[in-house]
Parts: C-alpha cells; sequence; structure tokens
C-alpha cells in the first residue's frame, strides 16, 4: 500500500509545481474555455469536430470542451438539470421542437442584442425562415445549425427487377402505392415500404395535405379536419396497401440496408448512417418525398438549433463566438459534409464555393436541399404536456399501423386526447 | 487506521461500558452517514416531492396534495404500466425460478463439466444488459433475425414481429428477463442443494425412497424452503424493476403495450419533466417492494424454516 501511495504522491506534487509555473503563461494568453453540448453524438461528432477544428485556428484563445447526450430528450434533461444546479453548459444544440421549454423557462440568453451588434443578419446569411426557426418565446431563442426533412430512400436493385428506372419513380403517393403493390408480387419479395414511425414523420402527410397541427392563436387542436382526416385515411393506405411492415424504426433501418425493405420514407439526418450500412449491398438513391398538394402542401423540418446559456460576459462572448462561427457559410459547409443534414445558412446554398462540388460529388444529399423552399418549423406544443402530446398522437398512430382502428377512430380520439392536454384557455 | 479505532475501543471497554456505546455509535457513523445522504434524505425528499406539481426547470411550484396520485387512476398510462409489470413478474417469477431450480439439479447432479454448465448460465447474469439487448434486438429482429429465419425455414409462414406487436412484445421481453434470471437463480440454488447434509438421503433411502421424484419431494424441496423463500423475494423485486430492456429495445411501445413502472416513471420525469407526478409513481413503487419485503420477513418466514 505504502510502496504505491508514494510514486502517486510525489508525481501528484510534480503536476501542482508545473501547474503553478504554466498558470500564469495562460493567463497572459487569456484562455476561454466554453463548455458546448449536443445530441446525438453518432450523428453529429464529425461534423462538430471539423467545425471546432476550424474555428480554433481562427480563435487560439477559446477551447471547447464538448457534453454530448444520446439524443434530444435527454440533451433538453441534461440542461434543464444543469440549470437547477446552476452549473448549465454555455452553449447547447437543441432539437428545434425543445427551444421553447427552454425559452419558456428563461434559461436561454435572447438572440436578438447579439444578431443586432453584428449588422444586418441577411448579409450573414440568416435569413428570415432560418431565424424563425429559432424564435420561440418571444425572443431568438437560437440560431438553426442543422436542418433535416423526410426524403425518399430506394433501394434501386429491387426497382430494376420490376423494370422501373430510378427516374421513372413516381413523386406521387398513387405512383408509390402502385410501385409497392408491383414490388410486393416478385419472388421472395422484399417489403415494400417502410415508412418511420412517429408523429414527426407522420406530420409530413399532414403538412403535405396544407395542414396544420395547431390554429394560428394556438388555442385549438385541429386534427378533425379535412386535411387531417385526408391525412390520416392516406397514412392506413400507406401502412395497408403499401404492405408496410411494423418495424420499429431501428429495426427498418437495418432491414433497408440488408435490402428487405424497397422503399423507405425517413430523415435526411439518417443519410450517412444509411449509405454506412447498405454498403455494397444494393445501388442506393433517394429523392424528394411524393408530393400531395403541389400548392399548399409543405414539409416540417427536424434539427437543431445553437442556445446561448453563459451568463458570465466573457464566456457569454466567447460561445456566442463559436455559435455564430458554427451557423456561417464555413461551419455550414462544413456541417453539411460531415452529415446528412441541409445547410441553414443562405450563403452556403446561394454561394457555389461552399458546396456546389460537393452536391455534384455527393448526389445523395441533393434530395433534401430541393424541398427547402416548401419547408415549415418543427412544431412544439404549447404549455407543460408539450412533449405529452406528441407521445400522444405517436401511441395513436400506432394503432392505425397494427389496424387496430379507422382512421376516422384515430383521428377522434387524438382529437379528444390531446385537446384535453393542452393548456386550458384563459 | 480502523484498526486503530477498533484497539482503542476494546482498551476503553474494560474501564467504562459507555465508552464502549460511545465507540460503537463512532464506528456506525460512517455507514450511518452513508445510509443518510444516498438513501433516507432522497427518499425523503422524493416523498415531499409527491405532493407537488414539480416540473424539471420551472422556478416555482405548489403544494397539490393528492393530486399526483388521484391523477394516476386515471391515467390510463399507469394502469397499463401497472397492469404490464405485473403481467411481467408473473411471467418472470416463476418460470426463472423453476428454470433455475432444474439446472441447479441438472448440474448438481452432473459427473463432469460442472464449472463449465455453472459459467454458461451464470452468463446473462455478469453480461451487460443494454449490450445484450442489442444483441436481443438483432436475433428477434422481424424480417433478417435469425429466430424468425429459423420459423420460416421450418414452415412458419409468418412469424410474429417479437418487439414491435403489442401482442407479442411483453412476453418477449418476459423471455429475456427470464434468460437474464435463471442464472442467478441457478447459483443460489446450487448453494442451498450443498448445503442439504448428505446424510439425510441415505436416511430417507434407508426409510425407503426409491425414486428420484420421492427423494426431491421429501428432503430436497422441504430443505431448499429457506433457499427458495429468498429466490422467489429477490426474483420478484429483480422483475418488477425491469428497465433497461424496455429502454433499449421498446420504449414502451408500440403504443405503451410494454410501458412498465419503472420507464414510465423514467418517462414522466425526465421526457414530460413532471418530477412531481414521477415522485409519485415512485411512492407506488417502493411501496410494492416493501410490501415484498414484508411478505418475506413476516408471512413466511415461520413455515420454511426448521429447527
Amino acid at each position: 500500500m505504502k510502496s504505491m501511495l508514494q510514486p502517486f504522491t510525489r508525481r501528484a506534487f510534480s503536476n501542482l509545481a508545473l501547474g503553478a509555473l504554466v498558470a500564469p503563461a495562460v493567463k497572459a494568453q487569456s484562455l476561454t474555455e466554453i463548455t458546448v453540448h449536443y445530441s446525438q453524438p453518432h450523428v453529429f461528432r464529425e461534423s462538430k469536430e471539423a467545425v471546432a477544428a476550424a474555428f480554433m485556428r481562427r480563435e487560439p484563445g477559446i477551447r471547447i470542451n464538448w457534453v454530448t447526450t444520446p439524443n434530444y430528450d435527454e440533451g433538453t434533461q441534461l440542461i434543464l438539470r444543469q440549470a437547477v444546479a446552476g452549473t448549465q453548459a454555455d452553449l447547447t444544440y437543441q432539437g428545434l421542437n425543445r427551444l421553447r421549454v427552454l425559452a419558456e423557462r428563461g434559461i436561454c440568453q435572447d438572440l436578438t442584442p447579439f444578431l443586432h451588434r453584428e449588422g444586418s443578419a441577411a448579409e450573414q446569411g440568416y435569413s428570415p425562415t432560418i431565424l424563425g426557426l429559432g424564435q420561440t418565446g418571444g425572443m431568438q431563442a437560437g440560431l438553426a445549425y442543422a436542418v433535416s426533412t423526410m426524403i425518399t430512400y430506394l433501394n434501386l436493385d429491387v426497382l430494376r427487377r420490376i423494370g422501373v428506372e430510378p427516374e421513372a419513380v413516381s413523386t406521387n403517393w398513387y405512383g408509390i402505392i402502385e410501385l409497392a403493390e408491383r414490388i410486393a408480387r416478385l419472388p421472395n419479395a422484399p417489403d415494400p415500404i417502410y415508412y418511420d414511425i412517429g408523429e414527426w414523420a407522420w406530420s409530413a402527410l399532414l403538412y403535405g395535405h396544407g395542414g396544420q397541427y395547431m390554429s394560428g392563436d394556438e388555442r385549438r387542436f385541429l386534427m378533425e379536419s379535412p386535411q387531417g382526416l385526408a391525412a390520416m385515411r392516406l397514412y392506413q393506405r400507406i401502412l395497408r396497401d403499401g404492405r408496410m411492415p411494423n418495424l420499429t424504426t431501428p429495426a427498418a433501418q437495418q432491414a433497408f440496408g440488408a435490402g428487405r425493405i424497397a422503399i423507405r420514407f425517413g430523415s435526411t439526418a439518417f443519410l450517412r448512417n444509411v449509405i454506412q450500412s447498405v454498403g455494397q449491398n444494393f445501388q442506393l438513391a433517394t429523392t424528394i418525398m411524393p408530393v400531395i398538394d403541389a400548392e399548399r402542401g409543405r414539409l416540417q423540418v427536424g434539427g437543431s438549433a445553437g442556445m446561448l446559456l453563459a451568463r458570465d460576459p466573457v464566456k457569454q462572448e466567447a460561445a456566442w463566438k463559436f455559435l455564430r462561427f458554427s451557423t456561417s457559410a464555413e461551419g455550414t459547409a462544413l456541417m453539411v459534409q460531415n452529415t446528412g443534414y441541409v445547410p441553414c445558412n443562405q450563403l452556403a446554398v446561394d454561394d457555389p464555393r461552399w458546396l456546389a462540388e460537393f452536391y455534384r460529388g455527393n448526389p445523395l444529399f441533393a434530395a433534401a436541399m430541393r424541398q427547402l423552399p416548401i419547408t415549415v418549423a418543427w412544431y412544439a406544443f404549447p404549455g407543460a404536456n408539450g412533449v405529452r402530446i406528441s407521445q400522444t398522437i405517436s401511441d395513436n398512430l400506432q394503432r392505425l399501423v397494427e389496424s387496430r382502428a379507422t382512421p376516422e377512430q384515430v383521428v377522434q380520439d387524438m382529437q379528444r386526447e390531446v385537446t384535453r392536454l393542452l393548456p386550458r384557455n384563459t | 487506521m480502523s484498526s486503530a479505532v477498533g484497539l482503542g475501543a476494546i482498551k476503553v471497554t474494560r474501564g467504562a461500558p459507555i465508552g464502549e456505546a460511545l465507540a460503537g455509535l463512532m464506528l456506525t457513523v460512517p455507514a450511518g452517514l452513508a445510509y443518510l445522504v444516498m438513501l433516507l434524505l432522497p427518499t425523503m425528499a422524493t416523498i415531499l416531492l409527491a405532493f407537488t406539481d414539480y416540473e424539471l426547470g420551472l422556478p416555482d411550484w405548489n403544494w397539490i396534495g393528492l393530486g399526483n396520485f388521484t391523477e394516476m387512476f386515471e391515467d390510463r398510462g399507469f394502469g397499463v404500466a401497472l397492469r404490464n409489470t405485473i403481467i411481467y413478474v408473473g411471467f418472470v417469477t416463476p418460470l426463472s425460478i423453476l428454470l433455475g431450480l432444474g439446472i441447479a439439479l441438472l448440474i448438481e447432479s452432473g459427473i463432469r463439466g460442472r464449472a463449465t454448465f455453472r459459467a454458461i448460465f451464470f452468463l446473462p447474469v455478469v453480461s451487460l444488459t443494454v449490450a445484450m439487448a442489442a444483441a436481443w434486438q438483432y436475433l428477434l429482429h422481424p424480417t433478417i433475425g435469425p429466430l424468425n429465419g429459423l420459423l420460416r425455414a421450418i414452415g412458419v409462414s409468418s412469424p410474429p414481429y417479437w418487439l414491435s406487436s403489442s401482442d407479442w412484445v411483453l412476453l418477449s421481453l418476459s423471455a429475456i428477463g427470464i434468460w437474464e434470471n435463471i442464472g442467478y437463480n441457478m447459483v443460489l440454488f446450487l448453494a442451498g442443494l450443498t448445503a442439504i447434509p448428505r446424510e439425510l438421503y441415505h436416511a430417507a433411502e434407508v426409510d425407503g425412497t426409491k425414486t428420484w421424484l420421492d427423494r426431491f419431494r421429501l428432503v430436497t424441496w422441504p430443505l431448499l424452503g429457506p433457499t427458495t423463500l429468498f429466490v422467489l423475494t429477490i426474483t420478484m423485486i429483480r422483475s418488477i424493476r425491469v428497465f433497461d430492456t424496455v429502454a433499449v429495445l421498446t420504449q414502451g411501445g408500440p403504443n405503451k403495450a410494454s410501458e412498465v413502472l419503472l420507464h414510465t416513471m423514467y418517462k414522466e420525469g425526465f421526457t414530460f419533466l413532471r418530477l412531481g407526478y414521477s415522485a409519485a409513481i415512485t411512492l407506488v413503487f417502493l411501496v410494492m417492494v416493501l410490501g415484498l419485503v414484508w411478505l418475506q420477513t413476516k408471512a413466511l418466514d415461520k413455515r420454511v424454516h426448521y429447527g
């Protein structure tokens, strides 16, 4: 015991001594350390590290300590817990529908004055649409960093077996369901269609009909509406006539990678993972989501936005610099090349020097880009039960997936259950 | 360090009994402190929270009395979770005890490879559930998993969607739970079996027991009584605590078909951020576990001990 202790203490002492020597030098350089949190490292790690490396070349005086959580849910929990203890990170990247929770609890800083200081937002590439994704609770709560949409993943080998070339794949649901019926008749047929299960993915059908979850004043839930019912009936057709298997989304991702699903509808955020899991199994292509209403149809986005939490002025400044850089044209270009997400910064989209070459070389990434003009924000339900409402919708959708209820019943039940969870009108 | 204190205590004993008591108290201080800080205070805090509407991150909260508990009675999610937990315990407890006992008897009566079999069956206990859940997810995959591949090969045309069908998901999770618990129960039974005096078997033989079943019925089973009672309680508590497989494999889905108490508690508290309600569920859970322990110590303990 003793003999083990001694060298340890000696080393600790020498470390202390070294630290004492180095400390003044560090001070002279005025090194600022900031803690930055983000979720889904399996999706984002490479992009964050690429952005940080470029940032540190420019700002050698700022050092970044990373904190990650596996998913957006746990990301919000972490920040809330830390806020209670008063030890929150200086900057956090949260799911776009989680901004509301943090903004309503007064945990984040309003970014409006910071943006004003930097001059015209448009000149820096922050379009009104992109700024809008970060506005909630009456403030600029965040700056969108990465945006995703639902896209169509195609197994070209299966499509060729029924004699359909990728260019000929229909862009409306009737055509897709007809394709599915033909695929199902193949010998040793794979499952024809998989549409990711859950509230977020499903809402593409509602927005596609030109519908919305809530009335403009956020008082009335609009599931019992022509668009809501139409979306639910279409969903049933996709499930039943498309012969969609009742898989969980991770299981479906594996089955698609193994070539056992022909057409999958899911977020472009998974693109890198899909490319990896497909490997050399078959030829993969992506395209836009089938169009439902060409004029009024919209598509919800997913993704994350950076929120400034730091209160200490020095850290606040450093964290803002990193947030600004990560959402600039340069940061955005790095993010796009290292994930499957769509660029948020308009300069990165418009100026060919950032991403034009990347999209030419990686056409799989372009599907989501083509849908950008029709996107709407990732909606967060109001009040304390916001997240619970999404869960209620998902649970009811599952009844349709297992054909345990009709679209009409599901719409009615959702309307009743969600209305009960909304804040009482005052 | 501790031995020095021990010596001191002994010296004091000779002269003054008060000193002895004091030293005794001193010795319990570390454990007492740990108990207070890690167990008692958090439990008290949870009990207080259960009567509030506290939400994670919100600055203010109110006392709402029994509000959380009345809500629980109306909450479909809680009702389903309670029912599912009871069903899960109902499957896992008897099956993992019976199978654990069976395997222990087989290993005990075997001549070769005892250590190997013990190790094989004990492996699930020492392996990390979360990692194992990923393996199960692959084994049970409806379309590309080996289990359904096997079923199709022997002529089952549409094998179940184990983890995504609301009819099957609880059974599938129970099967994983049984697999997890068998090894643990087996080891406990093996310990119990070695403690049975050999002479009793000889005596039973002299008294005319012929078959294996008689020996089991008349000697092994009664003498395993205390072990069985312990195994029963511990398995019930372990299976009522089911959480990781649900969190990794199904997240309570599809449509709450695999929602269990601890997962509901987690979801209410940390996904929906309603810590007050979550604390109330924790209390219900605590009462259930304490009830089981009480059942062991009071109601059954007397019946299984001999001499």
